[in-house]
């Protein structure tokens, strides 16, 4: 994970930043170079310590004002579940989500391996805004993270700067670990299944009791829009989507990074793709866009629950939602992956469909018999000379599952798919004829092996 | 007894309706077992079953509803609206009656919790579902009790094919909870079987 880190930056023009303000550039979240993990004293000669000047009041309105939203993906206004939560009797329970369970995303291990203090410090900021003395930071099952990040609890605890106290929790390895009320069923001691939530507003932990969860990233901005105000944060970003956000970009030769960028920067700039179209060539499904890396011929927006789009579409986009949302994908928790020109779609596809379905729950039928029956389908697709009929089936049976789980597993899953049958239509005739435009087998999408098979799996 | 005159409607009415009330509530309780139990009816989808369930309970409510109205206008015997409702409060077969008060009162909660559902939590709203199961065989009683007739003929031919096919269904139900795949293993067992069928094809 965090070994293979490589860290880019893209350059920033560096105004005159006001006096005791850091500077435009970027990053925020990590520290300028390296992977060296920032200790307390390095954290606290960087950004000094955290005094929210105004209280509960002040830090509520200032968030409302940088217009934070959550960064786990749902990009849900963080200031209106403050907000919520400030109002809640008894005070909510804080968890800070690092979970993680989208396996092409590395950015929240990344930033709890190398900023770990700017996330408790948004931890112990979001048990201000609900006047709660105690909170849960929910971390993947990782020894050396879990023996990093309780250190830095203790080194916080040695020099008495927290006011609520902080409990790591294991995530178990699935990727619906993160889903809100999944958390919130691992923090009641049970396992992290996710759960019909008919009501608005914060989940129930426990009958009477609520839980705030924010993602880390969004802790580690709210750290900084805490120090610097909600104008230094909007200065990064887009007037609808302020600020910057975690990503990670997976480039056409193979090699995965975790970049900060505003909102709003180029999705050709991240992946290195060049404006040009490339030829579509006789034996090829479409055309492609060279890059920096190889040529590209779609682009992964969002992860497993997000969409593909055509390459030459997705260089002219920036990553915003304003942007994404009408061609049916959204920023998610920031993964873009450049699929090269020399693989399959279809079967890059077939196999994340797989995981997903192997990922359901099990709880819901739409979901626990939908999914098996459409990734089959997709596998069916993706081999040699399908039947031609195989692609309306899967319409219809995608229209049949979304919508109907307790969670939005069935919903994402079948965006995904969808979005592969439009994307790769071009590569299905192909398939249908006997031919394959991918020559390179290996499979460029990261898909862990292992379903779970028992209930411990989920704990 | 040589025909139905005004006086005599009311009373053929609410036996009538209380007949195809205790089909329809039997039709709803094996659909519902079905539902819960994932299992399938030929040619349709398996949220078809879920619809068809829901609705045959609401059309089964139309049916009480004439049953107990019928029951309480007709002047043959006299049935208070309070006996309609409340438990063994009428003068006439307190005790038959009563089951039938009870039955009446317990469909009453699923359809307001049904009503409600959106806005509880699933555990209430499952639990109180629960007393479907009691509904039925109160109104199954009731049905022997507070009628002659049902002891003998058509009737009772309706009852006893109403009470065999619950039991059935509910041996179903029983065997197949002790064979469920736990969740944890259900999407792996869905894909075996899609895997196996695509290679069978």
């Amino acid at each position: 994970m965090t070994d293979s880190l490589t860290l880019q930056h893209l350059p920033m023009a560096a105004g005159n930043p006001p006096s005791g303000l850091p500077g435009l550039g970027l990053p925020r979240l990590l520290p300028g170079s390296g992977t060296v993990p920032v200790d307390l004293r390095a954290h606290l000669a960087e950004h000094g310590p955290l005094r929210p000047a105004g209280g509960r009041n002040g830090l509520l309105h200032e968030v409302a004002a940088a217009g934070l939203t959550g960064r786990g993906g749902a990009a849900f206004p963080v200031a209106r579940k403050l907000a919520a939560a400030a109002q809640a009797r008894p005070a909510p329970v804080v968890a800070g989500n690092g979970a993680e369970g989208e396996p092409a995303s590395s950015k929240d291990r990344s930033l709890l391996w190398i900023s770990p203090h700017l996330v408790l410090d948004g931890l112990q900021l979001a048990a201000v805004a609900a006047g709660s003395r105690s909170a849960v930071l929910y971390v993947p099952r990782s020894e050396r993270l879990h023996g990093r990040l309780a250190g830095a609890i203790a080194e916080r605890a040695a020099a008495g700067m927290d006011a609520a106290s902080v409990e790591l929790v294991t995530a178990p390895d699935r990727f619906l670990a993160g889903e809100e009320s999944a958390l919130v069923s691992r923090l009641a001691g049970g396992p992290a299944l996710p759960a019909y939530r008919p009501v608005r507003g914060l989940p129930r932990l426990a009958p009477g009791r609520t839980a705030l969860v924010q993602n880390v990233e969004t802790l580690a901005h709210l750290a900084l829009i805490a120090r610097y105000g909600a104008t230094w944060f909007r200065e990064a970003g887009t007037e609808a989507e302020p600020g910057t956000m975690l990503t990670t970009p997976h480039l056409a030769d193979g090699r995965i990074s975790v970049t900060e960028v505003p909102l709003g920067a180029s999705v050709a700039g991240l992946l290195g793709l060049d404006g040009i179209q490339g030829p579509a060539e006789a034996g090829t499904a479409g055309p492609w866009v060279p890059s920096a890396f190889g040529p590209v011929q779609a682009v992964l927006v969002g992860g497993y629950h997000g969409a593909w789009l055509p390459a030459a579409a997705a260089a002219a986009l920036p990553l915003a939602n304003a942007a994404l949302r009408p061609l049916g994908a959204a920023v998610g928790a920031g993964v873009l992956a450049a699929l090269p020109a020399d693989r399959c779609g279809l079967a890059e596809t077939a196999r994340v469909a797989r995981y997903l379905a192997l990922e359901s729950a099990g709880q819901c039928g739409p979901c626990f018999n939908g999914l098996p029956r459409i990734a089959a389908a997709v596998a069916h697709l993706a081999g040699p000379r399908p039947d031609p009929r195989a692609r309306a089936d899967l319409e219809r049976w995608a229209g049949l599952v979304a919508g109907r789980g307790a969670c939005h597993h069935p919903d994402g899953s079948v965006r995904f798919i969808r979005s592969a049958l439009r994307v790769f239509a071009a590569e299905a005739g192909l398939h249908e004829q006997g031919r394959c435009s991918g020559t390179d087998p290996r499979p460029f999408l990261p898909v862990p092996t292992g379903s779970p098979a028992t209930e411990e799996d989920w704990t | 007894m040589t025909g139905i005159t005004s006086s005599t409607a009311l009373w053929y009415a609410s036996r009538a309706t209380g007949v195809v009330t205790l089909l329809l509530l039997t039709t709803v309780v094996l659909l519902g077992i079905l539902v819960n139990r994932q299992g399938r009816l030929p040619g349709l989808p398996g949220f078809a079953v879920t619809g068809l369930h829901r609705n045959i309970s609401l059309l089964a409510v139309v049916f009480l509803a004439i049953h107990v109205v019928t029951a309480i206008v007709d002047p043959y015997v006299t049935i208070g609206l309070a006996a309609a409702v409340l438990p063994f409060a009428s003068a006439y077969k307190p005790f038959w009656l009563g089951l039938g008060a009870i039955s009446l009162d317990l469909v009453a909660a699923l359809i307001l919790t049904s009503l409600a559902r959106a806005r509880m939590s699933r555990r209430a709203w499952r639990s109180i579902h629960w007393l479907g199961y009691a509904a039925w065989p109160l109104a199954v009683l009731h049905s022997i009790g507070s009628s002659a007739d049902a002891r003998s003929g058509l009737t009772l031919g309706v009852l006893v094919a109403c009470v065999l096919a619950t039991a059935t269904a509910l041996a179903w139900r029983l065997s197949r909870a002790a064979r469920e795949i736990p969740r944890a293993g259900r999407a792996a067992a869905a894909l075996n079987r899609m895997s196996a069928r695509k290679a069978g094809l």
